[in-house]
C-alpha cells in the first residue's frame, strides 16, 4: 500500500507540449508511470512519447479513464487549467507551476473543496510512491520503497530527506510535496490523515518551514488524532524576520508562524523534531525497530 | 510589492475612499506650496516603505505655515531605519473622535481572504492583538464570490457604530475588498480610519501590498518595480530567483528556498560562518541564470567561501554548472567554493565543476557538505 498514487494509477499530463511538459514525461515514464494523455490546448492530435495529445481535459477523459492530472501549465493559465479538470470531473490534481497568484489559488482552493477533490500545489515537486509511480518532477535515484512517509512543505528538501533515509536503507512509502506558497491546495493536516489510515507507512517525517500556521494545525491533529509516531523538522530557524508593513500579517498569525512557535507545538503533541536535516534517519531508524 | 502611501491613498481615492487634502512633496518648497493651499495644520508623512514611520520621527504635524519647508527639508533629508525618503506626504491635518482598524489579508491555512476590524486603530494595533485579541473581529469571504454589503454589516455592529457611520463604514469595507481582489492584494489596511468630530470618515493612513506573482495583471505597477531595478535583478526575477542580502562570510546559492534555510541553519550553527546571502534559484536554472547568481554573490564583501547546494528535479543542473564554471574560468577565482549537486545528469555536473577546482561533495547529506567546508577554513563547531 502507499497514498495518493501506485502502480495502477492512470495520469494525464496538461501542458505536456511545453518544454518541462515533454522533458518530465520522458522522465516519469522511464519510471513506470502510467501517463495515458496530455492536453494542451491547440496542440491535439499531436503525440508526445507516443502519448496522444488532446485539446481539452474533456477529451481525454471521454477516451481514457484518468485517476490524477498533473499540470506543467504557465502560472497565467494555472487557475483556468484546475477549474477545468475539476468540471471535467478528474479527482487528483497537482500543480508543479511556480508564481501563480495567489488570488488564483485561494479561488482553485475553494472550488476544489467544493467539488471534493484533491488539489496538491503550487509549486510542488509531485508526488512519489518509490518503485511505482512518480508524478511529478522528484528525481526518482533519491528514493526507494520502504516504511516512512514524507510530507514536506519544501520541494528540495524532500528531495534531501529521502537521499539522506535511503543512504541508511531505510525506504519510502510514498512522498509528497505539499508546495511553497502562501496558499497550498491541500494542507499538511490532510496528508497526515492519509498516512496515519495506510497500514505500509511506519513512521512519518514532516518537513516544515517558518511562515504560515500549517505546522501548529498538525501538531493538534497529531496529539489528538495520530497513531504512528512523527518525526518533525523546521527549517528557518536562522532566517532574520522580513521587513513588514501594515499590521494584517502579525495579527493574523497571532505569535505562530516562527520556527520556535511550531517546536514547541511539535514538541507538546508528542513528535520527535528533529532540530538538523541530518538527525532525521537516526530517529526513523529508532522509531522503526 | 510594497506600494507607497501616496500611491496606495491614489488608488483608494479612486475607489471612493475619502483621504484628507494634500499631496506628494519631492522639495521643501512643494510641500509649502501644497500646505498653503490646504491651510494648516498639516500632517508630514516621510514616503519610506518601513513599518513604524510614527514610532521613528517619520510623521510630524505642523501649526505653523511658515515652518513647513524647514520640518519638509529636515524629513525629506533623515533615513528612516536605512531608508531615504522617496518624498512627502502632505495632509490636511484632521481632527481625531475615534479610531478604526481595518484591514484584508490572507490566511494562508485556510486560503480565504480575512477582513478584520476594530474599535482599536492606531500604532498599537498589534499589541491590541496580542493584550484583547476578542476587541479585533474577523470576518472570512468566500473567494469564489463577491463580497456583498450585506455580509459585513454585523461584524461592523460589533465596533459599535450606528446609522449613518455604520453604513459608511461597511461601504468603505466593500470597496477595499474590491481594491484587495482587484489589485491581488496580499495586504490591505487603513489605520486608522479617522472618524472626526463632525462625524465624517477619513483613510488616514493606507497600506497595499500586492502579489508579485499577479504583477502581470497590473501592467503599470510592474513596469514601475521593473524600472527601480538593475538589468540583472530583472533577470533574476524573470526566473524566478529570490536574493537575500545578509552580511555574513559565506556566500550561498540554493535551488529551492525551503533546502536554502535549512542549509543557512547549518552553516550559522559554526560560530564563525555566517550566510552573506539567501539565494533561492527557483525553478528556472540555465547556464546565464547562474552567471547573474555567481556574479551577485561575488558582490557581497568579506566573502571567505561559497556554498552551492542543488538539486536537478526540474533544474538542469548541468546546465547550471556551465554557468558557474563560466564565472569561475574568467574571472579566474580562487576563493574555495563547496558545491553538493545531485538529481538527474548529477555526474555531468559534477564534471563540469571538478575541472575548475569546485570542491564536490557527492553524498547526499548538505550536513557533510557543510562539515567539509568549516574544514576547509578551519573553523570550529560550538
Amino acid at each position: 500500500m502507499s497514498i495518493l498514487i501506485d502502480k495502477n494509477t492512470k495520469v494525464l499530463v496538461q501542458g505536456v507540449t511545453g518544454n518541462i511538459g515533454t522533458t518530465q514525461t520522458r522522465y516519469m515514464l522511464k519510471e513506470g508511470t502510467n501517463i495515458v494523455a496530455g492536453v494542451t490546448p491547440g496542440k491535439g492530435g499531436l503525440k508526445v512519447e507516443d502519448v496522444p495529445v488532446f485539446d481539452t481535459v474533456e477529451e481525454a477523459v471521454n477516451n481514457f479513464p484518468i485517476d490524477v492530472s498533473l499540470l506543467f501549465v504557465p502560472a497565467r493559465v494555472a487557475k483556468d487549467s484546475v477549474l477545468e479538470a475539476i468540471d471535467a470531473g478528474i479527482k487528483t490534481m497537482v500543480l508543479i507551476t511556480e508564481h501563480t497568484p495567489v488570488h488564483d489559488v485561494m479561488e482553485m482552493k475553494a472550488y476544489a473543496l467544493q467539488k471534493k477533490t484533491l488539489l496538491i500545489g503550487p509549486t510542488t515537486p509531485g508526488i512519489i510512491t518509490p518503485g511505482e509511480c512518480k508524478i511529478g518532477i522528484l528525481p526518482a535515484n533519491m528514493f526507494s520503497p520502504g516504511p516512512v512517509g514524507i510530507i514536506s512543505r519544501s520541494g528540495t528538501l524532500a528531495y534531501e530527506v529521502a537521499a539522506n533515509l535511503c543512504a541508511i536503507g531505510i525506504g519510502q512509502s510514498t512522498v509528497v510535496g505539499m508546495g511553497a506558497d502562501r496558499v497550498a491546495g491541500t494542507n499538511l493536516v490532510d496528508i497526515l490523515r492519509l498516512f496515519n489510515q495506510d497500514n505500509e507507512t511506519k513512521v512519518v517525517v514532516v518537513v516544515g518551514e517558518i511562515g504560515g500556521t500549517q505546522e501548529e494545525d498538525a501538531a493538534e491533529y497529531i496529539k489528538e488524532k495520530m497513531n504512528k509516531p512523527v518525526i518533525a523538522y523546521i527549517a528557518g530557524a536562522s532566517v532574520p524576520p522580513g521587513k513588514r508593513m501594515g499590521h494584517a500579517g502579525a495579527i493574523i498569525e497571532g505569535g505562530k508562524g516562527s520556527a520556535k512557535s511550531k517546536i514547541q507545538a511539535l514538541l507538546a503533541a508528542g513528535a520527535k523534531v528533529a532540530n538538523r536535516l541530518y538527525e532525521i534517519p537516526s530517529l526513523a531508524k529508532e522509531l522503526i525497530s | 510589492m510594497r506600494l507607497h502611501e501616496y500611491e496606495a491613498e491614489e488608488i483608494f481615492s479612486k475607489y471612493g475612499i475619502n483621504i484628507p487634502l494634500g499631496g506628494l512633496a519631492k522639495t521643501p518648497q512643494e510641500a509649502k506650496q501644497i500646505a498653503e493651499s490646504i491651510d494648516v495644520p498639516v500632517v508630514l508623512k516621510s514616503q519610506v516603505l518601513v513599518g513604524g514611520r510614527g514610532k521613528v520621527g517619520g510623521v510630524k504635524i505642523v501649526d505653523n505655515l511658515d515652518e513647513v519647508d524647514i520640518v519638509a527639508d529636515k524629513m525629506l533629508k533623515t533615513e528612516l531605519k536605512g531608508y531615504k525618503p522617496e518624498g512627502l506626504l502632505v495632509l490636511k491635518k484632521v481632527d481625531i473622535k475615534k479610531e478604526i482598524y481595518l484591514g484584508i489579508t490572507i490566511d494562508r491555512t485556510s486560503g480565504i481572504p480575512i477582513i478584520m476590524i476594530s474599535s482599536e486603530g492606531g500604532i498599537n494595533i498589534e499589541e491590541v492583538s496580542r493584550k484583547n485579541p476578542e476587541k479585533i473581529f474577523k470576518l472570512p469571504v468566500n473567494p469564489l464570490q463577491n463580497l456583498h454589503p450585506y455580509q459585513v454589516i454585523s461584524t461592523v455592529k460589533k465596533i459599535g457604530l450606528t446609522g449613518e457611520l455604520l453604513a459608511e463604514t461597511v461601504n468603505i469595507i466593500v470597496k477595499l475588498y474590491k481594491i484587495f481582489r482587484e489589485y491581488d492584494g496580499l495586504i490591505t489596511e487603513i489605520n486608522p480610519l479617522v472618524i472626526t468630530g463632525d462625524e465624517k470618515i477619513f483613510c488616514v493612513d493606507a497600506v497595499l501590498e500586492i502579489d508579485d506573482s499577479a504583477l502581470f495583471r497590473h501592467p503599470e505597477l510592474n513596469k514601475k518595480k521593473l524600472d527601480a531595478m538593475s538589468g540583472r535583478d530583472k533577470r533574476l526575477m524573470k526566473k524566478g530567483a529570490t536574493f537575500v542580502k545578509l552580511n555574513g562570510n559565506i556566500g550561498l546559492i540554493c535551488s529551492g528556498a525551503g533546502l536554502a534555510m535549512a542549509t543557512m541553519d547549518m552553516i550559522n550553527d559554526y560560530p564563525s560562518l555566517s550566510t552573506a546571502n539567501f539565494l533561492e534559484t527557483g525553478g528556472g536554472i540555465t547556464s546565464d541564470l547562474m552567471v547573474d547568481c555567481m556574479e551577485l554573490v561575488l558582490e557581497q564583501p568579506k566573502l571567505d567561501a561559497i556554498f552551492i547546494n542543488l538539486y536537478g528535479g526540474i533544474n538542469p543542473i548541468h546546465e547550471g554548472a556551465k554557468g558557474i564554471a563560466k564565472v569561475i574560468r574568467e574571472r579566474k577565482l580562487d576563493i574555495p567554493i563547496v558545491a553538493k549537486a545531485l538529481g538527474n545528469r548529477q555526474e555531468e555536473t559534477w564534471e563540469t565543476l571538478e575541472e575548475v577546482g569546485v570542491h564536490i561533495i557527492k553524498e547526499s547529506e548538505t550536513q557533510k557538505a557543510v562539515e567539509f567546508l568549516a574544514k576547509l577554513l578551519g573553523v570550529k563547531a560550538k
